[in-house]
């Protein structure tokens, strides 16, 4: 059980503080935000999740910027505290639409509301929205998402996807719409995150998706919902040699190492039709998730050259071949690649004509920078960088720069080829006709390649 | 709920207390709602607005759920600095636990449970007997954690009032959310317990295995947890358990997941059939891999379970190795584990693609994260002979980039190499020379000192090499110093020439008259010794052949790995350390002998016996301090200040147990020991105890400063906040200069009414107190009435009865304190006038002695006393009547505290 619950702003001011069981003293969020800050002497490296002080334990975790901390003295599951932690971030985001310090301060009371249901003398009681909708009194004020970081892996449909209502998600599930009825609409998204390592030849040394598909709804009722996924999808690997080649046309028979599913999701019938199916409760919640090892084609092809090209000088090019198709763009992509320390100057030639691309040489950090507004699928971009070294080089110039790495997001587009071939939602009257919207997206999360 | 310990000092705006008074008694119910949460606001800013209680309080007989449930807060918050005005809340909370709404009935238990004042906790239990047996499971689910909290305040009122039975009743309740939580308030009542109350028979396994099913996430965390305390009787019994419990491997909380693997784990020791156990380590691969998919903050967790769980069975995830190679983007923590546990399941197949990885690695940004690398390369040559070869040539392609750290790193396992592998691969030896003036950090330096020294024989320009050094040597560190010395040795033993001779009688020169350092002239005299009694045995000493070292990657002693295992998923698993190392409050139940496993083989997973030998030194060093942590846990006054506990927590990467040092040494001055106000845990080394006395008419603050820090400390200056008597520093501060281990006494004079604080008076007093090394340090102490009692308090008969007739009864007021027993009228009279309070008169009746006494506070502010009790029969009563009865509450306390002590 926790002994006190506490968020802190980045400056490591309190915004909300609770203490449930009274045997840790209250200076506790200063103590830890010291500690956390200066977790080496040079301020520079990362203070791990779960650390003990003075007997007191204390397990973090980072949302938009945000602290929220758990103490407690006894040997508890960290697993626990991380999740509860996570969820009380969502749960509160559920209720203010928002989560920001502005939105906690305005909403203490309701924050503490929340808090008292969600624990009771550290243990927790529940951290579902539908279940805590009973208990909970006080009203959301809602305030304005502004241009903060949303929170959640939804908040990608916030930029640069005009087809997405981008109110939607900043909405809350409980606060009552100013213009009379609420709009009946759920979501359904399919977010796969991929990591990809190439090889200095170009070969793929590791590649993996962690997908998930979120749902949030907000229909009046709580009908049941049905989710039909590729008829083709099979679960563990070994059971059959992965001979097929699943690109992103989605052709190919979908292999997911290991799925998991939130409690809701009754598997009934997936065995036999891959449908799963559900009463959603409020809130964003993942109905699903799934990794992914099996081979798939890379969105990306990175080409890096290095030459030296004179004494004190060389030459990089760099290469993005994006493999997917024209009717798809990526978006927000950007190219970073460490540069020898002792670089003195760099200068970039960009291809010609090139609109919507920024080049910066970060001299902290020895680091380039290329950053791109689209690419749309089957087109290639070029960046030719020179630079320039106060001394003769030893030879070995590719060891001491790179690698190359990348992010991106790339909207309707998912490499693992999982479908949601239907979201069928019961009726309750003929004219019942909720908006349904099923959205693919994927991101970078390690994209890298070594030179 | 204080927080913001910035605005401790600010004063709060003029005239708010009063409008909020207003406010909370208008007539309008929107009114007074909104006035509660501007109260609340305050609050939790940390303002003190204790002065509004009753006005609160009032509001908290209400329909609306929204503002009584602000109204519940702010008690929490404030009961226990107002005891006798909680009281007042007493009646609505009784009669709110038979309203006819759930909600309210749950909220009022709920609440009474977290006041933890003696006088409610007495009224809670009627309302709670209800509540356990209530309709509604809400109300079920809030009662069992309910007795939790009140075995926390009161144990024994918790077994004599039958409440464990009910709550083991509940076990068996229909409502999923209601067994779970009982079973989280039985195995925390059990934890504080020392003997067995909650106890998981096969008949309550089956219960709560199928309860698990309809839990939620959270109450099959709960559950798992309690089950994996139980002992299966045999292999079938725990294949049973495991089949139940493999679902949980699909659940979407990492939390669920790891609790299963747990209980899995542990089953699996009891299964005989190696099929079972084959395909069960095949199960659960896939789920923690998938942990790794989550927040890196879980990886994390997951990481350091999965380290120890490849110590125990490594096939798990002999596979899988590609997972755990880091990310790009993955934070600092997530990659050292990846580091640990790749080289864990480094083996000869997949070497070859480690290597490639540890290659990358070691050309990366950070320096630790690069370091690490180097050093995992060393690792798995000494582990993998086979690989050695590969693993050298990788070590010497990063040599010759020539960043500094990576050379250094690399002749560091370089060395440990040569010691795994001796008469192999000296042949590098040549290129490792090369970067011979690049070294500047001791244990690079050492190691290759003790590179050359051992390979004297096949360097030609071994003395060379070693002479460079030499010019240095009284600068260099003393491991470096050690190293120079044993290698000049033996080169000189290998190449008796001239120049080695030479270099013999520098070094030994060096090392004998002109050090400070005893290691180093112990050693040095031991050589010379050596040398000139009998050179050839002295070749046998020096030049003896060394045992060969071994793969240090499975660190973990076999007894301690154990214990962590059967801990997997807790904080233990996460720190490698057993959870007594950092627990403050340990389980002190003795197991007996039959619980061991029937098999009897390797001592299985039972709590302590095997620690204890084990290699780590964190039980013995800590167990002293938590000893006085164990005792029945009283309801404590003063927030409980934490165990003086070292930091154990050393939490970098490699398992370093040895720092570890128990600073407890209070200081006892004559007298009786002054109150620890701020412990040295929390002032970073810094420990202040202090009380307010009374000497020769005039009030000080007696305060004791101990250095437990490693640095002087001066600068001390002192400022009091607001308090009810205006009490302030007449003065400032005399504290000189503390040295480290030394601690400083001193009197600081007070003075009254110079910043009073409104409201109704209280005790408390929040003191700062700051230094020029340290931030300031913010405690609050309790004043005791007594210290402001006048020798002018004095009174005659006749004024006595004067006074106490002009003043009308309403100013009277009285308690009975049950606990004193009065064994000598003189003795008692004695000490209470050490204190001022002086004896007018005593009158006996019945069996009772009545005793009146006089006492006056600062501003001529008499207190007429009057107590009443039996000699040697418990029972005081006490009645005062005084111009300011709101004073009333601190004179009890006081005389209380006084009579009981």
């Amino acid at each position: 059980m926790i002994s006190q619950f506490f968020v802190l702003s980045q400056r490591g001011d309190n915004i909300v503080f609770r203490d449930y069981r009274g045997d840790i003293q209250k200076g506790s969020a200063e103590i830890f935000f010291r500690k956390v800050k200066f977790w080496k002497e040079d301020g520079k490296e990362e203070a791990p999740p779960v650390f003990n002080l003075d007997g007191v334990n204390y397990i973090h975790v980072k949302v938009v910027g945000l602290l929220f901390v758990a103490t407690t003295r006894n040997n508890l599951p960290p697993s626990l505290v991380l999740e509860l932690l996570q969820r009380v971030a969502r749960v509160i985001k559920d209720y203010l639409g928002v989560l920001n310090e502005d939105s906690l301060r305005k909403n203490f009371v309701l924050v503490y509301e929340l808090l008292d249901e969600v624990i009771d003398f550290g243990y927790v009681q529940s951290t579902s929205t539908e279940v805590l909708k009973s208990y909970i009194f006080n009203e959301p004020i809602v305030v304005d998402a502004g241009r903060l970081p949303s929170l959640g892996p939804a908040a990608l449909f916030m930029q640069g996807n005009k087809r997405m209502p981008g109110t939607a998600v900043t909405k809350s599930v409980v606060a009552h719409e100013t213009g009379g009825t609420k709009r009946e609409e759920i979501f359904v998204d399919v977010i796969e995150k991929i990591s990809v390592t190439f090889s200095s030849s170009g070969y793929i040394l590791t590649s993996e998706i962690d997908g998930t598909i979120q749902m949030k709804s907000y229909l009046s009722g709580n009908p049941e919902i049905r989710v039909a996924l590729n008829d083709d999808l099979t679960i563990g690997r070994g059971g059959r040699s992965i001979y097929d080649y699943s690109g992103s046309s989605g052709s190919g028979a979908v292999i997911l190492d290991d799925c998991n599913f939130h409690e809701s999701v009754h598997l009934d019938s997936f065995d036999v039709d891959r449908t799963l199916s559900l009463v959603p409760p409020d809130g964003e919640f993942p109905v699903m998730n799934y990794r992914i090892t099996q081979e798939f084609k890379p969105p990306f092809r990175i080409n890096t050259l290095v030459e030296e090209s004179e004494h004190f000088k060389a030459e990089v090019i760099l290469k993005i071949r994006a493999e997917f198709p024209s009717s798809v763009t990526a978006n927000t992509i950007v190219i970073e690649m460490p540069l020898p320390t002792y670089t003195t100057r760099v200068n970039f030639e960009l291809e010609p004509g090139a609109v919507g691309q920024r080049t910066d040489f970060k001299e902290s950090n020895k680091r380039l920078e290329w950053s791109l507004k689209k690419i749309v699928g089957e087109s290639e971009h070029t960046l030719r960088v020179k630079l320039t070294f106060p001394q003769e080089l030893h030879g070995n110039i590719t060891k001491e720069a790179g690698p190359v790495s990348m992010t991106f997001t790339i909207p309707m587009y998912n490499p693992s080829g999982l479908q949601v071939k239907y979201l069928q939602i019961a009726k309750k009257t003929k004219t019942y006709n909720p908006y349904r919207w099923v959205r693919y997206v994927t991101q970078a999360n390690s994209y890298v390649a070594r030179i | 709920m204080s927080g913001h310990d910035s605005k401790y000092f600010s004063t709060t705006k003029k005239g708010e207390i009063p409008e909020l008074k207003e406010e909370l008694n208008s007539q309008y119910k929107d009114k007074r709602k909104d006035a509660v949460k501007k109260v609340i606001a305050a609050m939790t800013v940390g303002k003190d607005v204790s002065s509004l209680f009753t006005d609160v309080v009032n509001c908290m007989q209400t329909e609306n759920l929204e503002l009584k449930k602000l109204v519940y807060l702010y008690l929490i918050n404030y009961a226990k600095s107002q005891p006798d005005l909680a009281i007042l809340a007493v009646n609505t909370f009784v009669k709110d636990s038979q309203d006819p709404n759930p909600l309210i009935r749950a909220l009022a238990v709920r609440t009474m449970g977290c006041i933890r004042v003696d006088k409610i906790t007495e009224y809670l239990c009627d309302p709670l007997q209800r509540c356990l047996k209530d309709d509604d499971p809400y109300v079920r689910k809030t009662a069992a954690i309910c007795v939790a909290k009140l075995y926390d305040i009161n144990a024994e009122l918790v077994e004599d009032r039958g409440f464990l039975e009910a709550l083991k009743d509940l076990i068996s309740d229909n409502n999923p959310m209601v067994v779970a939580n009982a079973v989280a308030a039985l195995a925390e009542i059990q934890e504080n317990s020392t003997r067995p109350i909650f106890e998981i028979t096969s008949h309550t396994l089956s219960k709560l295995l199928t309860a698990l099913n309809e839990c939620t996430e959270w109450g099959q965390v709960f559950i798992l947890d309690a089950l994996s305390k139980y002992k299966a009787a045999d292999a079938r019994e725990a294949e049973n358990i495991v089949e139940r419990v493999t679902p949980r491997l699909q659940h979407a909380n990492c939390a669920v997941v790891l609790s299963a693997v747990k209980m899995i784990l542990l089953q699996m020791e009891l299964i005989t059939s190696t099929d079972v156990v084959r395909n069960l380590c095949k199960k659960m691969a896939p789920p923690l891999v998938t942990l790794l998919s989550a927040e890196p903050e879980i990886q994390y967790v997951a990481l350091r379970n999965i380290n120890l769980i490849v110590q125990k069975r490594p096939t798990i995830l002999a596979h899988e190795i590609k997972v755990f190679f880091c990310k790009y983007n993955d934070p600092i923590y997530v990659k050292m584990e990846k580091l640990e546990i790749m080289i864990k399941l480094a083996s000869d197949r997949n070497i070859d693609q480690v290597l490639l990885e540890f290659k990358e690695y070691a050309t990366e940004v950070d320096v630790d994260f690069v370091r690490k690398a180097v050093r995992a390369i060393g690792r798995c040559a000494i582990k993998l002979e086979r690989a050695a070869e590969r693993c050298i040539s990788v070590l010497l392609e990063l040599i010759k980039i020539k960043v500094n750290y990576v050379v250094q790193e690399a002749i560091i396992v370089i060395k440990d190499i040569f010691r795994r592998y001796p008469n192999t691969y000296e042949s590098i030896i040549a290129t490792l020379c090369e970067s011979l003036d690049t070294l500047d950090e001791p244990e690079a330096k050492a190691s290759m000192i003790w590179i050359i020294g051992e390979y004297a024989e096949r360097i030609d320009n071994a003395d060379e090499l070693l002479e460079s050094f030499l010019e240095t040597f009284p600068e260099e560190p003393p491991l470096v110093q050690l190293q120079l010395l044993t290698a000049t040795v033996k080169l000189f033993l290998k190449k008796p020439t001239e120049g080695p001779q030479q270099m013999i009688q520098v070094v030994l020169n060096n090392a004998t008259v002109e050090t400070d350092n005893p290691d180093l002239r112990d050693r040095a005299y031991i050589y010379w010794r050596l040398l000139s009694t009998d050179p050839e045995s002295a070749k046998d000493v020096v030049l003896a052949e060394k045992p060969v070292i071994s793969d240090d990657s499975n660190q973990l002693d076999s007894s301690l790995l154990d214990e962590l295992l059967a801990n997997i998923a807790t904080l233990s698993s996460v720190y490698h350390k057993p959870p007594d190392a950092f627990v403050t409050r340990v389980k002190t139940i003795q197991r007996t002998e039959e619980e061991d496993f029937p098999d009897g083989s390797e001592g299985g997973y039972s709590e302590s016996p095997s620690h204890a030998a084990g290699a780590s030194p964190p039980p013995t060093a800590s167990s002293a301090p938590y000893a006085s942590a164990r005792q029945p846990p009283a309801a404590p006054a003063v927030p409980a200040a934490p165990a003086p506990v070292p930091d154990l927590l050393d939490l970098g990467m490699e398992n370093n147990n040895n720092a570890i040092v128990p600073v407890d040494q209070p200081a006892t001055p004559a007298g009786p020991p002054l109150p620890v106000l701020l412990p040295a845990s929390t002032g970073q080394g810094l420990q202040i105890c202090a009380q307010l006395v009374r000497r020769d008419g005039q009030i000080f603050y007696n305060m004791l400063f101990e250095n437990n820090s490693q640095i002087p400390l001066d600068g001390f200056m002192i400022q009091f906040n607001k308090n009810t008597f205006g009490l302030a520093a007449a003065g400032p501060l005399q504290v000189p200069l503390l040295q480290p281990r030394t601690s400083a006494s001193t009197l600081l004079p007070m003075v009254l009414f110079q910043n009073i604080s409104p409201g109704p008076p209280n005790t408390l007093m929040q003191v700062a107190v700051k230094n020029n090394q340290q931030p300031v340090w913010y405690f609050s102490d309790n004043i005791s009435l007594l210290v402001f009692f006048t020798e002018e308090g004095r009174m005659e008969r006749s004024a006595f009865l004067e006074t106490w007739k002009s003043l009308p009864d309403s100013n009277e007021v009285s308690i009975d304190l049950p606990g004193i027993v009065i064994n000598s009228v003189d003795a008692t009279l004695e000490r209470l006038a050490a204190y001022n309070m002086f004896f007018i008169a005593k009158r006996k009746h019945a069996n009772q002695e009545v005793l009146y006494l006089s006492a006056q506070i600062p501003r001529g502010i008499p207190f007429l006393i009057e107590l009443t009790a039996v000699i040697w029969i418990p029972g005081l009563k006490c009645a005062i009547k005084t111009p300011s009865p709101e004073m009333a509450p601190l004179f009890f306390e006081a005389i209380e505290r006084l009579l009981r002590s």
